[in-house]
């Protein structure tokens, strides 16, 4: 059994028959039991999925209609509820919680035959880069095990990469399913702010983050778009995006657009290697008949502190409803004053989610918001404004999705602000709302490079064609494991 | 610069108990130091822009019941109340 095969294929091979659903299914658990003791992508592995598969084998069989996944094995960011399943977050706060509701992708994938194979790591509340800050320890690269995945959506990107899945969400608050897309080279896409609804998905900064897929190509990501994406009631930030079908003229190609080169996303700190790889990038791109040129994005330098800023303040926020009595774990109230039992119970928060809250209590604060807070925000605005006007004369901008390759697990953890600039060239599309998408590129040194395109506001259809013209312009090895 | 006292107090604020308050010092330090990057961006005089929902694209404000009883999934649920900690 070929589990190397992308969504498309998968379902094409379902639907005709040709591969059974519960041998595939099998298959891949398999695979999960041969790799992940290496890996570390899963968190949890859902037990009842041969049954599921078998059933829908079934259904195939007997011409009963059957949802367009066709039983297609997907894992799931353990930051988005699946109803009576552990969603943990991966933090010791949510060890033992059971979400009692499904989230709205999970709804929408569930009425599409969708298999949900397990739920993989994350850094803990998805604040960090690499999984390293994950309570129940990091996820490796399988390019390399010595190194990082990325992340924070680091086991989606993992599970995928390494054949343990089809395709996996993540959510991305600040680059968090490009930059593991990027480092263990998979698909990985950040949606237009609304175009899929985040209700179920647990909050770390409301405002800017999004869940997005992570899958072998971007046909597939265009495919996983098509189910997820649109209006949901529960959700008020959603858009309406008229029901497009993001996979049709998905070959319609790159001639004739205009690309800007972020100039402050290729200038200082870049690895020789990544420069390298994004030149060759917009060689491609020209001889697939598109323009390039550079652009400045001057907030760009910015942006990192501003969006430090803005997630801890909202991060700050949404923690505080942890108190161990609606979520939490097992600790006795007898003897504890109100507070005193909260800020206890509280300390099973990991040492990363603790100096950030502290961070989101101190910035927004009373004699400190006009220095730090506000002036975030004022960034963030100036910023959406600059980047508007580059969409004026730009169809699409381009700069590599992480500024280095991905580096050994230890390297920066006691360095946050070397961490905190390994996000310069993703938050960007946080900040402003827009659509960017990291493609697989280049293997140097046994170590991917992923290219990142960018595009205006629900221009995303045009986004993913762009990407799919770049795509095809390379072939790269398989991932050694 | 932040001091070991003002971590004690926003520690405090935000309800998380941190033994050693030092312990956190350096790196929260660290981090706030970088974002005085900001006072340089000369953004003293731009608006803050904020996403408007206009009221009548909200959806109604109408009880929808919940099918489970959530209130018995909670930790201390006790089958008439919740024990909570004592005020």
């Amino acid at each position: 059994m070929n589990l190397k095969i992308s969504a498309l294929e998968f379902i094409e091979e379902a639907k005709n028959g040709n591969i059974s659903v519960e041998e595939f299914v099998s298959t891949t658990l398999e695979r999960i039991n041969s790799v992940d003791d290496k890996l570390h992508a899963f968190l949890s592995v859902n037990d009842n999925v041969i049954e599921q598969a078998h059933n829908i084998d079934k259904k195939i069989k007997s011409g009963e209609k059957v949802g367009d996944c066709f039983g297609m094995p997907i894992s799931i960011k353990d930051n988005m509820c699946i109803k009576d399943t552990k969603t943990t977050c991966a933090s010791k706060m949510l060890e033992n919680f059971v979400a009692p509701y499904d989230a709205t992708v999970i709804s929408k994938l569930k009425k599409q035959d969708a298999i949900f194979i397990g739920k993989v790591n994350m850094d803990e509340f998805a604040m960090g880069l690499t999984t390293e800050f994950s309570a129940f320890g990091p996820s490796k690269n399988p390019w390399n095990i010595e190194h990082v995945p990325g992340g924070s959506s680091g086991g989606s990107a993992v599970s995928v990469s390494s054949y343990e899945c089809i395709a996996s969400l993540g959510s991305d608050t600040g680059g968090s399913v490009r930059n593991p897309a990027s480092f263990c080279s998979t698909v990985g896409y950040k949606p237009t702010y609304g175009l899929i609804s985040r209700f179920g998905l647990i909050s770390y900064a409301n405002s800017i983050e999004q869940i997005g897929p992570l899958t072998r190509t971007v046909k597939d990501t265009a495919f996983m778009l098509n189910l997820i994406a649109g209006v949901d009631p529960n959700d008020n930030t959603t858009v309406n995006n008229n029901n497009e079908n993001y996979l049709e003229n998905i070959d319609s190609g790159i001639e004739g657009k205009k690309i800007g080169i972020i100039t402050e996303m290729v200038g200082d700190g870049i690895d020789p290697e990544v420069m390298t790889a994004t030149k060759e990038a917009i060689s491609k791109l020209e001889g697939l008949g598109a323009t390039c040129e550079e652009v400045s994005l001057e907030m760009v330098k910015y942006s990192v502190a501003a969006y430090y800023t803005i997630t801890a303040t909202e991060a700050g926020s949404n923690l505080a409803r942890y108190d161990n009595l609606r979520y939490g774990y097992e600790m006795p109230v007898e003897g504890y004053e109100f507070n005193s039992y909260i800020s206890k119970a509280r300390k099973k928060f990991g040492p990363e989610v603790t100096r950030r809250m502290i961070i989101g209590g101190f910035v927004p604060s009373a004699g400190h918001a006009g220095k730090y807070f506000l002036k975030a925000m004022k960034v963030k605005s100036k910023l959406t404004k600059e980047i508007n006007e580059a969409f004026k004369k730009f169809d699409l901008l381009i700069a590599p999705t992480v500024p280095i390759l991905p580096f050994k697990i230890g390297e920066k953890i006691d360095d946050p602000v070397s961490l905190f600039l390994v996000d310069i060239n993703t938050v960007t599309a946080n900040l402003t709302g827009k659509p960017a998408i990291s493609i697989p590129f280049k293997i140097v040194n046994g170590l991917p490079i992923g290219i990142q395109l960018m595009a205006n506001s629900m221009n995303d259809k045009m986004l993913l064609q762009a990407a799919h013209a770049l795509e095809k312009s390379v072939t790269l090895p398989e991932v050694p494991i | 610069m932040v001091t070991v006292e003002e971590i004690e107090h926003v520690s405090k604020l935000m309800k998380i108990n941190v033994d050693d308050h030092s312990e956190y010092l350096e790196k929260v330090q660290t981090m706030i130091s970088y974002f005085d990057i900001l006072d340089s961006a000369g953004v003293e005089s731009e608006e803050i822009s904020m996403p408007e929902i206009p009221i009548e694209q909200l959806r109604n404000d109408e009880h929808i019941p919940f099918g489970d009883k959530l209130i018995e999934k909670m930790n201390h649920y006790k089958g008439t109340f919740v024990r909570a900690p004592k005020m």
